[in-house]
């Protein structure tokens, strides 16, 4: 592990232990209240997904052009960031739609783009791990819509009705409520970074062992 | 008409008797009634929100959702951490082995 791993683990661990002090302190949002306060980890980790997806889509479309190993490697890294923070990010929405918006889901654009995303991450995972040679350039293929898929799921809910809350309550949210939520992106973006790392040295690491099993045939 | 016949065909005619009778006991005379049933019999009124023992609570979807955020990243660093190890220990393994052979 690189030497910044170790005090950014701890800062991480030392920000998601303060997290919820930090959230409880917010105020009330006027019509939802406390079920309201979802949205302090439901947005980061929606962000981290649509980020996640862009890196794993980047990362594939120089995998499949440039044929880098590396390449690969953090490809195949993001692509579980996006299915963990997809999963997050899709079980929180319904928690808070219920009481919201009276059900746990809608289908609407937003809601059936992010599921989409979050599929393509399942089927790419799946795809690396049971789909044989040659699964590793389809998966790349798939990254691809993944990430095309990002940019709609952003500003879908500008163009279309949706009882989705718009992007522009980010920008507008007042200093008390805009704190606490760019305290927690910072926490889920140092998350997203130091898994990334681990991953990929996952990846390294699985590399090394495959040669290694080689020399010793040869 | 055996004897048999004969009971089931009273406790059958009892048991009817006694259903049709029942609601004409059972219901309480108008003047009895409390006012609010006797609202929801003559008419539906609307409310703008619910009363609060009727309210959906927020805490227990605000909790269980924290929750499954912390326990899906616990999980997944527990599980990368968990192969990481698993992968470094065969590369020490064969390493091992490796220049074990070499000096032979």
């Amino acid at each position: 592990m690189p030497k910044w791993f170790t005090p950014a683990a701890g800062l991480c661990a030392v920000m998601f232990a303060a997290s919820p002090l930090v959230i409880a302190n917010a105020p009330y949002e006027s019509t939802m209240g406390l079920v309201q306060k979802i949205f302090y980890y439901h947005m980061p980790a929606a962000w981290i997904f649509l980020i996640a997806a862009i890196v794993c889509g980047v990362a594939s479309a120089r995998y499949l052009f440039t044929g880098s190993i590396t390449q690969d490697r953090v490809a195949w890294a993001a692509a579980e960031q996006v299915f963990l923070f997809g999963a997050i990010a899709l079980v929180t929405g319904p928690l808070w739609a219920r009481k919201a918006w009276g059900q746990w889901w809608q289908w609407d654009v937003r809601l059936t783009a992010s599921l989409m995303g979050w599929m393509v991450s399942c089927a790419y995972i799946l795809l690396r791990k049971y789909g044989g040679p040659g699964s590793d350039k389809l998966a790349a293929g798939l990254a691809l819509f993944g990430a095309a898929n990002v940019p709609f799921i952003y500003i879908s809910v500008n163009y279309w009705r949706t009882i989705h809350p718009a992007t522009s309550v980010v920008p507008t949210l007042p200093v008390s409520m805009g704190g606490p939520l760019w305290f927690c992106v910072v926490a889920f973006l140092l998350l997203f970074v130091l898994l990334m790392k681990m991953r990929i040295i996952l990846e390294e690491q699985r590399t090394r062992l495959d040669s290694l099993y080689l020399s010793l045939d040869e | 008409m055996t004897m048999l016949r004969r009971i089931f065909v009273t406790v059958a005619l009892l048991a009817g008797l006694a259903g049709g009778v029942s609601p004409v006991f059972a219901q309480a005379p108008a003047g009895q009634q409390n006012p609010a049933q006797r609202d929801q019999q003559e008419g539906f009124v609307p409310i703008d929100q619910l009363p609060p023992q009727d309210q959906l609570p927020a805490a227990p979807l605000l909790i269980g959702a924290y929750v499954f955020v912390l326990l899906a990243l616990f999980g997944y660093v527990f599980s990368v951490a968990r192969r990481l190890g698993a992968v470094q220990r065969e590369v020490q393994r064969l390493e091992g082995d490796i220049n074990r052979s070499a000096r032979r």
